[in-house]
């Protein structure tokens, strides 16, 4: 708290407050003021200049500018554990009392979404931003053998509905998540406008040459997604755990394997906001797994066993697998040898699974697995590929 | 270059060996439409534009699905537009030129701060939350909705940042459900509903306040902050002055409704209930205000003359969009506010 000492408001202000509040009245709309109108409209002028819960702050700016970390601090930096406040209050702003409800937030504890590198990678989001439609080189894209081009839009439409899927699984949850938590809201404001770069760029990608788009998706992993209620962590386990890594496969065998510069680009600044996405979305499922009572993360392994059942049947589906197998082959007389190669990336994308949900403290290993899973798993290696 | 003879050969071939290739015939044939269809049959969450296909789990329940419930025209543009004017609230404002204020001019700032960055977060939920509800077939309104969602976190971070920069704090939040009467932004099912209460009204005062900023700032640094959001916020209104044009043009059974919304969107721009418009009468925030337009607590009597300027401007730029939606026929025809026509008349 600090002091000011209070004026009284003048007079020429008061007359002229009463005169707008009459004019209201006579003319059959709601009054100036209320009888119930809050503190700060009538009783005591200029209270409010005293209410705050800490003054005092000044956060200064470090090596990269004044970041949101460099606001966490005194009061400003404490995190609840939990949060009944349903009334959209800044966390540290002073409360009045008896403020309605403003929403009923679903997600009002730490635990069901916080994850620490959130802030970071909220400002890493806005200072690594990128324009895809200025920074690729569009016309470097010149046309290739017709099946690679057709192979190409078909990468390009599964990248482009990839991305769209988040931008809905994300939508649906934002809203319902606290404002005591506004680091984590921010970073998932910047996803989904990465989200949306991304759709763009990969339509515009599958459009480029007189193109047109391909088949849609499998699916089926799509409505699991789509349709799971329990908690943001369960979705954070499907969206970056699952979907997250094969996103991020398919963009950097997309740049290894890019026949130009602009889709060389394209690929590889889609990688670093792919990352991004995953950093925050492990650190979340770790905390949970680490914070929330004994037996979470077992349940979280659980209910992947037919979570994997889904995946295994998107995985089947041809459609993306011999397209990739096209543009790494460059042609489709080649397609054998570029099938050996997603055959790889197959056994890359569950080991890379396995790794994560480990990380994160989720038993998931090849024991545990679907077997229809672990059968990519036990093959040779027969080629290497992206990074 | 393959000839398209030795092509039909060794895709045979291919398939011989196993391989599927029905997709690629598929993409060689596919044409597609021009334009956006007027009811979205999309309940798979494809991208607009690509092959449907029978085996694939329908979970899209979009509750829009019709183009004259959401569409506008020129938003690839506007979307452009949103992507090559981000700006970071870390190094787009020059942190360095604040100093300390006098105590007032401070908490003034301090509490206008306070009460941005609370409202933004109206301003990035509520467009969140009907991204997911709307057609992909759509996906336009789809960018500029959560284009607008980081804008507008942007926004509650760097007015933030400027509460907890100088010295000071945050201070006391805002009451904004109290005394609403009648739909709030937050609480609107429908989608131009909440864009004529959420873009036309609501963001399109604060558009005139931070157009107004270098009035109320103190340093570079605060007036960066203002011109940076006024850019911004235009580019939200603009989406719904697009919007009601099109539902103007093309849903003129609708204009009713839409007038509806207006006719409550105005009753609290006239009275400051909500709390949405921090210039709004009896306000905590026009307290505020007053006391940095003035230059001091002791001087609001001044503030207060231009922050009715101010309200005036605000009307006179609402007036602007209802002409530019084609919604201006209530400025003439008595159905407008009668304290947003005085205020008209006197900013005239």
């Amino acid at each position: 708290m600090y002091g000011l000492s209070q004026i009284l408001l003048p007079l020429r202000l008061v007359m002229a407050l009463e005169e707008e509040q009459q004019q209201a009245e006579s003319e059959g709309n709601e009054p100036a003021a209320a009888p119930e109108a809050p503190p700060s409209a009538n009783a005591e002028p200029l209270a409010w200049m005293k209410d705050t819960v800490q003054w005092g702050v000044r956060a200064e700016p470090g090596k990269h500018g004044l970041t949101m970390r460099d606001l966490n601090v005194g009061i400003y930096g404490e995190i609840p554990e939990s949060s009944s406040d349903m009334s959209r209050r800044p966390r540290g702003a002073f409360p009045i009392p008896g403020v309605p409800r403003t929403d009923l937030y679903a997600l009002s504890a730490k635990v069901d979404l916080w994850a620490d590198n959130a802030v970071d990678l909220y400002e890493e989001a806005i200072q690594r931003r990128w324009m895809g439609h200025l920074e690729v080189d569009w016309d470097d894209i010149t046309p290739q053998p017709i099946e690679v081009e057709l192979a190409m839009r078909q990468l390009c439409t599964e990248l482009a509905q990839q991305a769209s899927m988040e931008t809905d699984i994300i939508g649906q949850w934002l809203h319902k998540m606290n404002y005591a938590y506004h680091e984590v809201k921010t970073f998932l404001a910047s996803e989904i406008f990465d989200t949306g770069r991304h759709y763009t760029l990969f339509r515009r990608r599958a459009l480029h040459n007189d193109g047109s788009l391909g088949l849609e998706s499998a699916g089926q992993f799509n409505r699991r997604m789509m349709e799971t209620r329990p908690g943001w962590t369960e979705v954070g386990m499907f969206l970056y755990m699952v979907r997250g890594p094969l996103t991020l496969l398919l963009y950097r065998y997309g740049e290894a394997y890019a026949r130009n510069r602009a889709d060389k680009f394209l690929f590889r600044k889609c990688v670093e906001d792919k990352a991004r996405h995953m950093a925050y979305g492990m650190a979340h499922v770790k905390y949970a797994v680490d914070n929330q009572p004994p037996g979470f993360g077992q349940g979280l392994g659980n209910l992947m066993r037919g979570v994997e059942r889904d995946l295994v049947r998107d995985l089947k589906d041809p459609v993306l697998w011999e397209a990739l197998a096209i543009i790494i082959s460059g042609s489709v007389a080649n397609m054998a040898q570029g099938m050996a190669v997603v055959e790889d990336f197959k056994q890359r994308y569950i080991e890379d699974y396995l790794k994560r949900m480990q990380w994160a403290g989720i038993n998931k290993t090849e024991a545990n697995l679907s077997p229809d899973l672990a059968a990519f798993l036990r093959r040779e290696e027969t080629a290497e590929a992206g990074g | 270059m393959a000839t398209v003879d030795s092509r039909t050969k060794y895709w045979e071939q291919a398939r011989e060996q196993g391989f599927d290739l029905s997709w690629l015939s598929q993409l060689q044939d596919h044409v597609m439409g021009d334009g956006v269809e007027e009811y979205s049959a999309n309940d798979t969450g494809r991208v607009q534009g690509s092959i449907p296909r029978n085996n694939v789990a329908r979970f899209g329940a979009y509750t829009f699905r019709t183009k004259s419930e959401v569409w506008a025209h020129n938003l690839t543009k506007l979307y452009e537009e949103f992507i090559t004017r981000q700006w970071s609230s870390a190094t787009d404002i020059p942190w360095e030129t604040i100093q300390a204020l006098p105590e007032d001019i401070e908490a003034a700032e301090c509490q206008l701060a306070t009460f941005f960055t609370q409202v933004e977060f109206v301003a990035s939920d509520v467009p969140g939350r009907f991204i997911s509800t709307m057609s992909p077939d759509y996906q336009e309104v789809r960018l500029a909705l959560l284009a607008q969602v980081m804008d507008e976190s942007r926004h509650l971070d760097v007015f933030r940042k400027r509460a907890l920069a100088n010295g000071g704090g945050l201070m006391r939040m805002t009451d904004s459900v109290s005394d609403v009467v009648g739909g709030s932004t937050d609480n609107a099912r429908e989608f131009t509903e909440f864009s004529s209460r959420l873009h036309i009204t609501g963001e399109g005062n604060v558009l005139t306040l931070f157009r107004l900023g270098e009035m109320m700032a103190y340093n570079d640094a605060e007036k960066a902050i203002y011109r940076r959001c006024a850019q911004d916020e235009a580019r939200h209104v603009a989406i719904g002055v697009l919007h009601l044009r099109y539902m103007n043009e093309f849903s003129p059974e609708r204009r009713e409704e839409i007038h509806c919304y207006l006719d409550e969107g105005e009753s609290r721009q006239a009275t400051g209930a909500g709390g949405e418009n921090p210039a709004g009468q009896n306000q905590l925030t026009s307290q505020a205000l007053a006391v940095l337009l003035g230059g001091g607590k002791d001087k609001m009597d001044e503030g207060q003359n231009i922050l009715r300027a101010i309200r005036q401007r605000q009307t006179k730029e609402y007036f602007q969009r209802l002409k530019s939606a084609g919604f201006d026929d209530r400025i003439h025809n008595g159905r407008v506010s009668p304290v947003l026509l005085e205020q008209y008349k006197a900013a005239a």
